[in-house]
């Protein structure tokens, strides 16, 4: 756009906008571009987990994947199974102990990243957003060498004459990629809601006489509630979901929900026994995540209805 | 507010995270680098051995091959699919923004590995049980184009409207006002979703787990299938390219977008 441009600008801008006629065409017309990504999401995402949801309730079978024969008996030899629900438990135990884990470690990252200097902030950025765009399974491997019994820990307690630590195939090596994998989700999460606090009540509550942990806890931490819902909530989703995690540190040792569906899918054939793992499972989280966020809504009104008075 | 003492601990804790954060990564490269079969402090010395031995390794490079293939075709249609699906949305969704707002994004909150086992049980009941490389682009493309969509969207509502307005006064229509004047400014938030979209299907395992068939192995796969048994440093080469791609992403949208408009909940 050079002078010229400019000069029409200067002439027509009294001149109204398009035509009616022509505003009607555009009103059609616009529609036009949403049609690919809505008829990929219903193609290939929203029918997909609907057909999931069906063969769930369809007979297992020797000769097919599945027989077209209605049942509601897959449900039923999970719930009977307490071996489903030792996984269930296991899967949603790591869920929450490496929320805990991300919580504790993500909230002075997000904190001193909100209140950085707007210079050092890009670049303290980076250093959040870096780890989470190199690859799952690469930074597992950073874990493996680090933690395995010839590894680089191990190595050093033996240089030390200390004794060996157990850190892979096991809950604890798994622990440790969970939280590293996640730590930059909640830092983000929560980083986003402590920008948004007024940095002047901090200043009011010191001036006040609050020490700095009474101001965290009666100043910031309520008002970044939201961000450490919306983290935590994300954190423990994905963490239950994971796949390669437990798969790569946890060995052959460490059994999820992700893992055994897989199993039961890739290996043993029965889709329906599968899908309806995968379901139950999808509802169980669902209702956990309704009640925590409940929870949350309790917990978050009850500083104004306290002492405060 | 902070008092210097206290900014003082807090500086020493936020150095031990950052070292947290960023030692696993720091460890494939050294291993990469690394002379010896183990890493060793003090290490063994610096050499391009498994390099060498990646780019030997047929089974490694054809699969970085294939990678790169699929990521190019699902990174193309997610660019093409998200850009249109995040113009309509700020643009013309009106009240149903935030349902299609969840919708489109949808597919990166349930679990991957769910959607990968609902897309190849979805895939043999409609009749397509080999699909196979066009399946594996399909669900590619599902995960990748909520990256384009998300930065594109953040993108467009910085955007000055009344620039548009001033085309479409002066006589320009529809489709000359988006490509003289709206492309050329959300140009940058569609490269950085391009790119961001490039390193999710070149990382995505979850989906590639459950569609690779036999003679189709994207790298995340190789990776995972060589690290069950093995812990030799040409996996380490393979991370190495990883990582240097991730930060190219990271420089690419900090300076066409900057880095802030990923913050994901509150604010």
């Amino acid at each position: 756009m050079g002078a010229p441009a400019r000069d029409v600008l200067a002439v027509e801008l009294v001149g109204a906008g398009p035509p009616p006629e022509r505003r009607l065409a555009r009103h059609a017309g616009r529609h036009v571009l949403i049609v690919p990504a809505l008829a990929v999401l219903i193609v290939f995402f929203v029918l997909p987990y609907l057909n999931l949801t069906l063969i769930s309730l369809m007979t297992p079978s020797h000769q097919a994947p599945y027989a077209r024969v209605l049942t509601l008996g897959n449900y039923a030899t999970l719930l009977r199974d307490p071996f489903t629900w030792r996984v269930i438990w296991h899967t949603l135990w790591i869920g929450v102990a490496t929320t805990a884990i991300c919580l504790v470690i993500s909230y002075p990252l997000a904190y001193h990243l909100a209140r950085a200097p707007r210079r050092l902030r890009g670049l303290l950025m980076i250093l959040v957003i870096s780890p989470l765009l190199v690859g799952v399974l690469i930074r597992t491997y950073g874990w493996m060498i680090l933690l395995q019994d010839t590894g680089l820990i191990n190595q050093t307690l033996r240089a030390l004459h200390l004794p060996a630590a157990p850190l892979m195939y096991n809950d604890t090596g798994v622990l440790i990629g969970l939280v590293h994998v996640f730590v930059p989700f909640m830092v983000l999460s929560i980083a986003g809601t402590i920008q948004t606090i007024d940095p002047e009540l901090e200043f009011a509550a010191r001036s006040l006489g609050a020490g700095a942990w009474r101001t965290f806890r009666r100043v910031v931490f309520p008002l970044s509630l939201p961000g450490v819902l919306a983290g935590t909530v994300l954190v423990w989703v994905l963490t239950i979901s994971s796949y390669v995690i437990p798969s790569l540190l946890g060995g052959f040792t460490v059994l999820t929900v992700p893992i055994l569906v897989v199993r039961t899918v890739t290996e043993l054939f029965n889709w329906p026994g599968g899908s309806a793992f995968a379901i139950l499972f999808f509802v169980i989280t669902l209702a956990v995540v309704g009640l925590y966020v409940r929870a949350m809504g309790h917990a978050g009104r009850l500083p104004d209805q306290g002492d405060d008075r | 507010m902070i008092r210097p003492r206290e900014r003082r601990w807090m500086a020493v804790a936020v150095a031990v995270l950052y070292v947290f954060l960023l030692a696993p990564i720091a460890i494939v490269v050294l291993a990469a680098l690394n002379s010896g079969a183990y890493l060793r402090f003090p290490p063994e010395g610096l050499s391009l051995r498994w390099f060498v031995a990646f780019a030997e390794s047929r089974s490694f490079t054809s699969s970085l091959r294939f990678s790169l293939k699929l990521a190019a075709l699902a990174t193309a249609a997610s660019t093409v699919v998200g850009t249109m699906a995040s113009v309509w949305i700020v643009r013309f969704s009106g009240r149903w923004r935030n349902a299609f707002r969840v919708l489109f994004v949808a597919p990166l909150a349930v679990p991957g590995i769910l959607t990968g086992i609902a897309l190849l049980i979805f895939f043999y009941a409609v009749g397509w049980g080999n699909t196979g490389f066009v399946g594996l682009v399909i669900g590619h493309t599902l995960i990748c184009t909520p990256y384009v969509f998300l930065i594109t969207s953040a993108v467009l509502l910085r955007f000055d409207r009344t620039l548009e307005e001033a085309a479409r006064n002066l006589g320009a229509g529809a489709l000359r006002t988006f490509w003289r004047i709206t492309l050329p400014l959300i140009k940058g938030g569609i490269i950085s979703g391009a790119v961001f979209a490039f390193v999710a299907s070149y990382d995505e395992f979850n989906i590639s787990l459950l569609l690779s068939g036999v003679g189709m192995t994207p790298l995340p796969i190789q990776l995972f299938d060589y690290l069950r048994f093995s812990f030799d440093p040409t996996a380490a080469v393979a991370g190495t390219i990883s990582i240097g791609m991730a930060f190219v992403v990271v420089l690419v949208t900090q300076k066409l977008v900057g880095l802030d408009a990923l913050y994901l909940g509150g604010g």
